[in-house]
């Protein structure tokens, strides 16, 4: 947690219930994947959340100062239809603390739609790799200067690229964290192959398949050619060799300095 | 009465169907009674009527069509009958023919990843389900028996573990990671379902190994799933189990500590359910590297001693030998390039380098999330005194994952980006851990598993979904075919009728291959 959130955290749960509508929040699950929350349902059982039970259950349900987390909790998991979620906040947990709420059917059903939401997306969350809308600023950590001299020096990356030629406006066409998946290893780009034929007749092409036993290629007219491995000779030229010499040799300040060099490219 | 009473028991001796518990105690053969052929691991047959001079004139017996989802179980053979599951699903298949003799079929909810397969006992199969119920069927007819809950489906629990039979009980561990939940080891009585003992993964305050956590909160949800069949020592009577990674999975910061019983190989006594020792592979895993690979047994020789010890290629790509009696850790090596450790420590674990951890503005790691191997079964050919694993090489940039509170996000707690991978089949030398010899198997990545036989043969296949043998001494391929799609599983021999069959399950066909008639 950073000094900011801290602070605004102890504020926020200083302030008295009533104030809860009036704070902002941010927005909670989205950087690590699919966003469960999004359905209106449960947008309106969050803003319910944010103004009857975070002040105890935290703001994203997953536990507060005074209340457990949702997320964890059996009875929200073995909820149907708010059948046991329902009477909780109908008659509360005296015994516990909590106090019952009065509130009507389609709160209730809104709020259920939420923790139910909420559980889906802490169980999904991660998957499919970070979201596009990643923000730029965690990502930003490095110094765009070490990162050009980077670029123009140990990394090697002036050998083939250009700032002004084909990294021009780099930062505009990709969102941050596509940016710093494609700098590092670039996927979609194919290899060529040169086959020399027992005749010694060439053909090159787009390099299709290649395992221990066969070769495949694709031609310029788009035809593809298959050879037994052991009949030809073959030469695979990928352009992707460096990137991934690159890897076994990035520090991650290499890394950070480099995607701040590159940010600066827009 | 007596004598009739004898003539009745050998004649249903004669006919019985049951599962001959002495096999579990014998080399592969014509029965492979449980997962892994037998209780020590190895996958490695003595059956050499297919070997290394005509493994090359290798031909197609009969092929079962399951279509289903992909078939990551290893099939047992018991009988000339064959027993393998998917999720929902069980078959039983004739041997000989590949005929089907009954379908189970039953669809559940919770996680289909994977079933490693069923177990036996007597005249009874067992088997692991997507909602984390163990059901027993009738091995003649495919019946339901009984059905009991292990654990709550509705907190992410599920069970992939094929049971392992030990004595007069069926071991089984709870899988799962979608959810901040204990897991625990179980020994079931197989009659009614019944729990005998329990071993839970994480300890309870207070108890040892609870000083490798912060507090109660990030103990009592710290994880360590289940997620593969053990193996068991009948002399030193020890069941060995890896456990999976702690919670939240990429989110370290909540969790300081080593995080026992995590990321471990234990050592349970089946009796009473009680640890007698761990290593810890992992301490305080930040990547998802599970310690559940096979904890293979076999005896070697180390500093001119003679050892039982226990081998383990782990998914955070390092390789130990430990012996079994003690947990004394022998060996440990790097079976892949990795970058994640500073160095070993002195009891044998890797340190992990907290500049490796997952951070919020990525960090570039040698290995992905699958780690540097994962569920494929890994071989040990006493032949050869090689410890066989198809490993990865890869890279990926981790994030961390914080709400905007500072706690971790949902259960895992980050993400990561995948790059370049590629597989290799390593041989290990189990003495010194360093590879004899290593053959590349492709880019991209392979959930092949390993056989080995005395026939001079390794049986696996390659990330184009070649199905290969090869020489286990040098690695170099004597046959190989293309089967149409992936092995994801791990490959299996028996002897019927006088005839040797290897079996390779590619997508949801089993392919039974033999030599020509």
């Amino acid at each position: 947690m950073t000094w900011t959130q801290s602070v605004f955290f102890t504020l926020a749960l200083a302030l008295p219930a009533s104030a809860w509508a009036q704070v902002h929040y941010p927005k909670s699950v989205t950087y690590m994947g699919k966003d469960p929350l999004s359905r209106d349902d449960a947008k309106r059982g969050r803003a319910e959340f944010l103004k009857s039970c975070s002040f105890c259950h935290g703001p994203n349900a997953d536990g507060g100062a005074h209340g457990p987390n949702l997320i964890r909790s059996a009875l929200v998991r073995h909820d149907k239809d708010g059948d046991l979620i329902g009477a909780v906040i109908r008659d509360g947990r005296p015994d516990k603390g909590m106090p019952s709420f009065s509130l009507d059917p389609h709160q209730v059903s809104d709020l259920v739609v939420f923790l139910k939401a909420s559980v889906s997306a802490s169980d999904s969350a991660g998957e499919g790799g970070p979201a596009r809308d990643y923000p730029l600023k965690l990502l930003l950590t490095g110094n765009a200067q070490e990162g050009r001299k980077y670029f123009e020096g140990a990394g090697g990356c002036s050998k083939c690229h250009s700032p002004s030629g084909d990294l021009a406006g780099i930062a505009g066409k990709y969102s941050p964290i596509d940016l710093q998946a494609r700098f590092l290893y670039p996927e979609g780009i194919q290899s060529t192959a040169t086959v020399t034929l027992a005749s010694g007749e060439t053909r090159s092409g787009t390099l299709v398949h290649m395992d221990t036993f066969a070769i495949s290629i694709r031609d310029a007219g788009g035809w593809r050619h298959s050879w037994p491995l052991d009949k030809v000779k073959v030469k695979v030229d990928d352009p992707l060799a460096e990137h991934k010499k690159l890897l076994e040799q990035y520090t991650n300040d290499d890394v950070h300095n480099l995607f701040a060099y590159l940010e600066t490219l827009k | 009465m007596k004598t009739f009473l004898l003539v009745f028991a050998s004649c249903t001796g004669l006919f019985a169907q049951g599962l001959d518990p002495a096999a579990l105690l014998k080399n592969p053969t014509d029965t492979w009674p449980t997962y892994n052929g037998d209780y020590t691991g190895r996958r490695y047959s003595e059956l050499k009527q297919i070997n290394k001079d005509n493994v090359k004139s290798l031909t197609l017996a009969w092929a079962f069509q399951a279509h289903a989802r992909t078939l990551k179980a290893t099939p047992l053979l018991v009988n000339g009958i064959l027993y393998f599951s998917i999720p929902d699903n069980v078959w039983a298949v004739d041997a000989l023919t590949g005929r089907q003799i009954w379908h189970y079929s039953h669809p559940v909810p919770g996680d289909h990843i994977a079933s490693r397969g069923v177990a036996m006992y007597k005249d009874r199969l067992y088997f692991g389900t997507p909602d984390a119920h163990l059901v027993c069927l009738d091995a003649r007819t495919g019946k339901k028996i009984w059905d009991v809950t292990i654990a709550d489906v509705t907190q992410g629990y599920y069970l992939s573990v094929a049971p392992l039979v030990v004595k007069d009980r069926l071991i089984i561990g709870t899988s799962g990671d979608s959810a901040d939940v204990p897991h625990f080891l179980e020994a079931i009585n197989p009659e009614d379902g019944s729990v005998i003992w329990r071993w839970n993964s994480l300890p309870k305050p207070g108890e040892p190994g609870s000083e490798t956590w912060p507090n109660e909160e990030a103990m009592t949800h710290g994880g360590g799933p289940m997620w593969m069949p053990g193996t068991y020592d009948p002399e030193l009577n020890l069941v060995y189990w890896g456990t999976g990674n702690p919670h939240p999975i990429l989110a370290g910061g909540g969790r300081e500590g080593d995080n026992l019983y995590t990321c471990s190989i234990v050592a349970i006594n089946p009796d009473n359910g009680k640890l007698v020792w761990y290593f810890q592979p992992s301490p305080h895993d930040t990547h998802d590297w599970d310690a559940v690979e096979t904890p293979v047994l076999f005896d070697a020789t180390y500093h001119g001693k003679r050892r039982k010890v226990l081998a383990q290629a782990s998914r955070n790509g390092y390789f130990f030998v430990l012996d079994r009696a003690t947990g004394e850790n022998l060996v440990t090596t790097k079976f892949v390039k990795l970058d994640w450790a500073k160095g070993i420590d002195s009891k044998g674990r890797p340190i992990p380098d907290p500049a490796k951890e997952p951070r919020q503005d990525g960090s570039l790691v040698a290995a992905n999330m699958d780690g540097a191997t994962n569920w494929m079964a890994p071989s040990y050919s006493p032949q050869t005194g090689l410890f066989y694993v198809n490993a990865f090489e890869s890279y990926s940039i981790w994030y961390l994952g914080l709400t905007a509170y500072g706690k971790a996000e949902g259960h895992q707690g980050g993400t990561a980006h995948d790059f370049w991978s590629s597989a290799k089949l390593v041989a290990l030398d189990v003495e010194t851990g360093k590879p004899k010899w290593t053959r590349p198997l492709g880019d991209g990545g392979t959930y092949s598993g390993v056989l080995t036989t005395a026939g001079q043969l390794l049986f696996t296949a390659d990330t184009s979904g070649n199905l290969l043998a090869l020489d286990p001494a040098t690695g170099d391929t004597l046959w190989h075919t293309y089967a149409g799609g992936a092995m994801n599983s791990s490959p299996m021999t028996y002897i019927l009728g006088g005839r040797q069959y290897v079996l390779t399950a590619v997508d949801s066909v089993l392919y039974a291959w033999s030599l020509p008639r």
